[in-house]
């Protein structure tokens, strides 16, 4: 070997070309795609091809030209370099490393490219052989830990995770994958652990970490028993965490400020636009859409984590100062201190200044404040289909977050005021608001602005019902919470009320349109049935008495809209149609509302006429309503506050399904090869050599 | 007598550190040997009649000193001279001080300023006196000595004269302070900090690097250096004093390093088994400890050092991240700001604890487990940021030996939160269901609190209805749709909107939240039902030991007139109680950090007369009828009671100290009605730069005369009646009074 490599570099020289050396791995490559083995007559063979720089074009094209017959003859051959790159990963020096590395992926997409149809045995088969799969995989796995978790370069660590993302998004759907199999036996995941844990590898990799974590978790989620699952569901170790809690925040908080810098940019276009805007609703469906590529791995991930994880809450809560604001890369976020006091000089400050940057404007954050924000951008708009998939995540994790008891604990926590910027959809009939005089409130008062931002802004043709509905739950399960604990929220309730009557009207308006596609009736029963909550528990979680006075008051002035809507529900219920059933629920729930309009209409009207007065103020109808609640009788409706506990396996598989199949093939395409190069790593790597 | 003197030296005698006794010539080596043999077990006695003998001297000659005495101590300074450095011998100087004295004149008689240093009488109080007053060296010798026999508690109420004596008066006075400050040092961590404290906030004032200075400092730094490490490692760890194992103090360090367990076993046996205040702990406490951190280890390897950290460090830190805590927030602009910044950067140092740290304001030992950072508050200031911060703390027997407790993380308290506690959120829960009878579950709280294993997480449960508990709620959720099946239930709106404003006015009065006053709802939440609540959302709050303390922390404020106002309102307190005066006033507590910063400990349960007014709008005897009930409840009486009680109090101190800046915003209410004046930033002679003018004794507004219901009631008689009492009680002990301040005025800036 050492003969030829000098002759290697003897002609490099004399020729003065970097052609032969080029040339030299494409012909070791080629003999490969032979049926010889290649170290028959080169019984170094292997040793050599470690040296090369790896040509992935060339390897991944070659393997694609192959048809499945012609694979299968060669396959003695791939085996054998499949196994030898995994014995590389084990050599010492590093470039052997990463040259495996690299053959390792082009090998397996090259084979998986060709392969779309056959099934996944097959491709083990070409890769590894069966025979020896399961020692060879393990083998594989267990190197790959081992550089992951070893204080190796983290380039090389980068690389091993690259290879990682390869292997899992191969295929169009994770769980057909069969090849990972091998990857639940031989867990990789206190591996990721590490790096999320660490602050140094956190920086580098925890976004592909974070992301191959949630690919993971979702390999076979209903059919078996995933390690991964199990094993992220416990655990607590904090640092790890918060690590994680970080790597998630800093990637929405990133989305946030792209989505605000074009914002920007589009703004004076807008400005000029809404002067020439008449008649279509939307302003930003006349301009074009300010959209940046949403990311919904990250989502997955912070989904999993909330969904699986119940220490992952407090993550939620933790403070970190504005990441988007943060804009030199060269000081990142340090790890959250884990050192105990006194082990440091005590002369130092203990919260370093990088930390917490001593900036008046740097608004202290948390990972909930900036995924409140991000979900405001993201269903702001819900017409394309990776927005409707990332809104409807958005939603599912606030439900979650909505039933947990720790999350609801800091949501009203009273003490933990923040000021959440949500992004408002610019609309005829508003101007938007300035963001600067919000008040500092509790997070659940953001929370359910988000709630009245949504149901305000999509009454529209193409009516996301799914959103809708999960939207009413979320408030229901915050009110829920509001009543069991009496936690008097000092929240305009008057925008929540006004916004649900309008959906009402919305819904009956669209009626027939509506209709042919939904059912809309679970949604006003829904609707009616928060309504009952406030009627019937209000002096549980109402702030003030004269907030139940103006329930009463917005009752009454949009009276209107629940006449009709019983009169709907009514008219359906006594024909014997397809909605008679649930149509006559709406009626049932409806009596209180009907009972509070009946009383007080009446007495309204003979107020006016006695002081002769055509239309009466708010004050005046308000002192009509206090002096006449107590000939007022209501019906104990029960279960109002009761819910349905969030279930993924049952109503949401098919979803996420769909959601990680197009998280695979999104990760795969943007593994671009360009990622994979060797530049960096030459580079560094020649330092070494 | 020094302990810590006297134990080296049966070992160091013939040891291999003569040298700097050797430089006094063999006879003061033989004195050294002979009396520290005797010292060691007679202690006291031997002092006495060496101060006897010098006292005597003193009451001949008065005045004029005697040649032989100078000589004496001009001999003994030369003696003391390399020993300051070594504070391991400071107590031997002082041995051999006495000694010599001793025995150049045996025959002593008996003096009447001994026989009153002998009596009962003789307290802390005198002995400051004396030692302030007296400039005869003996005296002051047998003063450091007596330091040892009064109660700790005692002393340590002198402490700041004390260390301002150390620091500004002449080094006689410093070498008879010297070992009992050692000495107690070596005790305790607390009583270190404290001194090292309070070493650096008062020289400060100093100008730079004169020689006294640098003897402040230098104590200070021999606190705090490694230096007194092995002595102060062996008594953070098991609380016992072992003499410094190695002959010089500079290779004990290492032996500290090595083994501090096992390492010094052996020399238990030689410790002179005669301990004035300390028993010595066996070797087992000792493995307890050491094992007890290796457990730590194994259980938090990322949170534990493998070296055991020095033992105040953990606790500077603690107190060095508040104050700069406090310094970053001074500079944002906006109280919300600094509110939400604290909230973060507390919430940041919780992930530090639980540590080695304690409270020093607090009147126990304990560890400091967790900050509750959500409850911190910013309080009232223009330029400066103070804060008040909770901070809940595990009690334990013995600071030094007793484990840092495990961290909890933060989500555990969902293990401890039950849904039984539930109920007890809401007062009306009973109310309710009775009201409902009816549906008695109608209140199925079950289901968002329950528990659901990890198991249940992955596999959600299929049934619509499988987490509410029981059967008829599921019942009760059908019967929405067959209603005729059942009797339906009514009630009345006007009972909903009643409950309502009830409930609202049931719960004791609190105060709005106010951007501008972040801490006037967090003051007026009564301190149980903090407590309460604190403890309920805590991960460390089922221990039994658990406890809530608070504590304000100023930066920029220079805390050392507030030590002293302590100091005189705590003196001010004896002297009513003595003489039975119901005078009642409401001392604080100041740890000072350094000369601008410090923390306070809060008064609990009281809030500002300005936020009372600006809250509630009412007139103050308004208030107290809306807070305590009518003019002839019982409790509106009693607060009344303590008013007057707490205002004539307040009103004589006012008086005494001069105390200017009475503004409303520092006058506190408590919940039992007494009123405390905090802020004593201008006292004696200093006011306000602008409002020179303050020329009023006291404050004493017609509204508080209101309360007391008027000029002509009974009560302002009381009232005048008990300033008159309370002010000829404080003329009569006027020296103990007088006494803090003008020691304090040596060498500082105070107001003369």
């Amino acid at each position: 070997m050492a003969q030829t490599e000098k002759k290697g570099g003897l002609l490099r020289k004399s020729s003065a070309s970097k052609k032969p050396l080029k040339e030299k791995v494409v012909l070791m490559y080629d003999e490969i795609f032979t049926t010889e083995d290649p170290s028959k007559c080169n019984p170094r063979f292997w040793e050599e091809l470690f040296l090369m720089k790896v040509n992935l074009e060339y390897l991944e094209g070659k393997l694609e030209a192959l048809d499945g017959e012609e694979l299968m003859k060669i396959k003695d051959n791939i085996n054998c370099l499949f196994q030898h790159c995994i014995q590389a990963l084990g050599e010492e020096h590093p470039i052997r490393v990463v040259n495996a590395l690299q053959t390792l992926c082009a090998l397996i997409r090259g084979v998986h490219q060709k392969n779309k149809s056959t099934s996944g045995f097959d491709i083990i088969n070409m890769l590894v052989g069966f025979d020896k799969a399961e020692l060879c995989m393990k083998n594989l796995m267990e190197s790959l830990d081992s550089l992951l978790c070893a204080e190796g370069s983290e380039s090389l660590k980068s690389l091993c995770l690259k290879l990682l993302l390869c292997l899992v998004t191969v295929t169009d759907n994770i769980s057909q994958n069969t090849i990972l199999e091998y990857v639940m036996i031989n867990s990789i995941f206190e591996a990721i652990l590490q790096i999320l844990s660490s602050p140094l590898s956190r920086r580098e990799h925890g976004y592909d970490a974070v992301v191959l974590l949630a690919l993971l978790v979702n390999y076979r989620k209903y059919e078996s028993v995933n390690p991964y699952i199990v094993k992220l569901s416990i655990v607590d170790d904090e640092a790890t965490l918060n690590g994680m809690g970080l790597v998630i925040a800093q990637a929405l908080s990133e989305y946030n400020r792209q989505y605000k810098d074009k914002e920007e940019e589009h703004q004076t276009g807008f400005f000029s636009a809404l002067t020439n805007m008449v008649g279509s609703m939307f302003i930003a469906d006349a301009d074009e859409k300010i959209s940046v590529q949403t990311n919904e791995a990250i989502l997955l991930a912070l989904y999993e984590a909330v969904h699986l994880n119940r220490n992952f809450i407090t993550v939620l809560a933790q403070s970190h100062p504005e990441m988007g604001l943060m804009t030199t890369p060269t000081s990142p976020i340090p790890m959250t201190p884990v050192t105990p006091l006194g082990t440091t000089p005590p002369s130092s400050d203990v919260i370093s200044s990088a930390e917490l940057p001593l900036d008046a404007d740097v608004q202290t954050s948390n990972l909930l404040i900036t995924f409140l924000k991000y979900s405001s951008i993201v269903m702001q708009d819900t017409k394309d289909e990776h927005r409707l998939h990332s809104g409807k995540l958005c939603l599912i994790i606030l439900t979650c977050i909505a039933e947990d008891q720790y999350a609801n604990a800091f949501l009203h926590d009273d003490n933990m005021n923040f000021r959440v910027n949500l992004h408002r959809m610019p609309m005829r009939h508003r101007k938007k608001a300035a963001d600067k005089n919000l008040p500092c409130r509790p997070l659940v008062c953001a929370v359910l602005d988000l709630m009245v931002e949504f149901i305000v802004t999509h009454m529209m043709k193409e009516f996301p019902m799914d959103l809708y509905v999960r939207c009413i739950q979320i408030v229901h399960k915050l009110l829920c919470y509001q009543k069991k604990c009496r936690v008097r929220l000092h929240y305009t309730w008057r925008e929540l009320w006004s916004a649900l009557i309008n959906l009402l009207k919305f819904l009956m308006s669209n009626e027939t349109v509506l209709l042919a596609k939904h059912n809309i009736f679970t949604l006003a029963l829904m609707v009616v049935n928060l309504f009952n909550m406030f009627i019937t528990y209000g002096d549980t979680f109402l702030p003030t008495p004269s907030s139940y006075d103006e329930l009463y008051y917005e009752i009454i002035r949009m009276h209107q809209n629940f006449d009709n809507l019983y009169s709907m529900v009514l008219r359906l219920s006594t024909n014997a149609g397809q909605w008679k059933e649930p149509a006559s629920k709406v009626t049932h729930a409806l009596v209180n509302i009907r009972a509070i309009i009946n009383h007080f209409n009446p007495k309204i009207e003979s107020y006016a006429a006695v002081n002769h007065i055509s239309q009466l103020s708010e004050d005046q109808v308000l002192e009509v309503v206090r002096s006449n609640y107590d000939t007022l009788t209501l019906k104990l409706q029960d279960g109002l506050d009761q819910y349905e506990r969030y279930s993924e396996q049952h109503k949401e598989a098919a979803f996420f399904k769909e959601l990680v199949r197009s998280i695979s093939i999104n990760v795969r395409k943007n593994l671009a090869f360009n990622t994979l190069s060797q530049e960096l790593l030459l580079k560094e790597f020649s330092t070494i050599s | 007598m020094g302990d810590s003197g006297a134990d080296p030296d049966p070992r160091r005698g013939p040891g291999p550190d003569p040298a700097p006794q050797g430089n006094n010539g063999g006879t003061s080596l033989s004195v050294i040997s002979e009396g520290v043999g005797e010292l060691a077990l007679i202690d006291p006695e031997v002092a006495q009649k060496a101060c006897e003998e010098v006292l005597e001297k003193v009451k001949l000659l008065h005045g004029a000193v005697p040649n032989g005495d100078a000589g004496e101590g001009c001999e003994i300074r030369c003696l003391d001279e390399p020993r300051l450095r070594e504070e391991d011998e400071e107590g031997a100087a002082n041995t051999v001080k006495t000694a010599r004295r001793r025995q150049k004149n045996n025959s002593a008689k008996q003096s009447w300023l001994l026989r009153l240093f002998e009596s009962k009488l003789f307290d802390i109080s005198m002995a400051i006196s004396y030692l302030y007053n007296s400039k005869e060296p003996g005296v002051q010798a047998y003063i450091g000595n007596r330091l040892f026999c009064f109660r700790h508690e005692d002393v340590d109420f002198y402490l700041p004269q004390l260390l301002n004596m150390y620091i500004h008066m002449d080094e006689d006075v410093g070498d008879a302070i010297k070992p009992y400050i050692v000495h107690r040092c070596r005790q305790s961590v607390d009583f270190s900090l404290q001194c090292a404290l309070l070493l650096g906030a008062l020289s400060s004032d100093m100008h730079i690097s004169t020689q006294r200075h640098s003897r402040g400092t230098k104590l200070r730094r021999l606190i705090l250096s490694d230096e007194l490490k092995p002595s102060s490692a062996q008594g953070q760890q098991r609380r016992r004093e072992l003499p410094p194992s190695s002959s010089s103090s500079s290779s004990s360090s290492s032996a500290a390093v090595g083994a501090p367990g096992m390492g010094q076993d052996g020399t238990t046996g030689l410790s002179p088994s005669k301990r004035t205040h300390q028993r010595s702990k066996s070797d087992a406490t000792a493995s307890i400890s050491l094992s007890s951190n290796l457990k730590r280890t194994a259980s938090n390897p990322k949170v534990e050092s493998d070296e055991e950290p020095a033992r105040l460090a953990p606790e500077r830190e603690f107190i060095q991240s508040l104050i700069s805590i406090g310094k970053r927030l001074a500079t944002l602009p906006t109280k919300e700001q600094k509110t939400q910044r604290l909230v973060s950067e507390l919430s940041l140092l919780n992930h530090k604890l639980p540590a080695r740290a304690w409270l020093p304001t607090a009147g126990f030992e304990h560890h400091v487990v967790r900050v509750p950072h959500s409850q911190a508050v910013v309080l009232n200031s223009k330029d400066k940021a103070p804060y008040l911060i909770y901070v809940e703390v595990l009690e334990c027997d013995n600071f030094d030996t007793a484990n840092v407790p495990a961290r909890i993380p933060e989500n555990r308290i969902r293990s401890t939160r039950s849904a039984e506690n539930l109920p007890e959120v809401g007062m009306s829960h009973e109310q309710r269901t009775g009201s409902f009878s009816t549906v008695p579950n109608y209140d199925n709280d079950d289901e968002a609190w329950s528990v659901d294993d990890i198991g249940e997480l992955q596999v959600e449960l299929p049934e619509v209805h499988t987490n509410s508990c029981d059967n008829i709620s599921q019942f009760s959720v059908d019967s929405i749709t067959s209603q005729e099946s059942r009797e339906p239930v009514f009630i009345a709106a006007g009972d909903i909107r009643r409950r309502l404003s009830e409930q609202l006015a049931h719960t004791p009065t609190s105060f709005r939240r106010d951007p501008e006053d972040p801490s006037a709802v967090a003051l007026k939440e009564p301190w149980q039902e903090k407590v309460r609540r604190i403890r309920e959302g805590s991960p460390y709050g089922h221990l039994p030991s658990w406890r809530l303390l608070s504590v304000i922390v100023k930066c920029g404020d220079d805390l050392r007139q507030e030590l002293l106002a302590f100091q005189v309102l705590k003196q001010l307190q004896s002297i009513w109680e003595q003489e039975r005066v119901p005078l009642w006033i409401k001392p604080y507590k100041i740890l000072v950090i350094s000369a601008d910063s410090g923390m306070i400990e809060p008064v609990v349960n009281a809030v500002s007369i300005h936020q009372i007014k600006k809250q509630s709008l009412l007139s103050l005897l308004d208030y107290f009828l809306q807070e305590h009930g009518n003019y002839n409840t019982e409790s509106f009486l009693s607060a009344q009671r303590n008013f007057v009680q707490s205002c004539a109090g307040y009103c004589l101190v006012c008086y005494l100290l001069q105390v200017k800046d009475r503004h409303n915003g520092n006058i506190l209410l408590d919940a039992e009605g007494h009123i405390i004046h905090i802020d004593f930033g201008f006292i004696l002679s200093s006011s306000p730069r602008n409002l020179g003018f303050e020329t009023s004794a006291f404050k004493l507004t017609s509204e508080f005369v209101d309360v007391m219901g008027g000029l002509d009631g009974d009560m302002f008689n009381y009232y005048k009646m008990l300033m008159l009492q309370g002010l000829i009680a404080a003329r009569k002990h006027m020296d103990r009074v007088v006494q803090i301040v003008e020691i304090m005025q040596q060498g500082s800036q105070l107001p003369p």
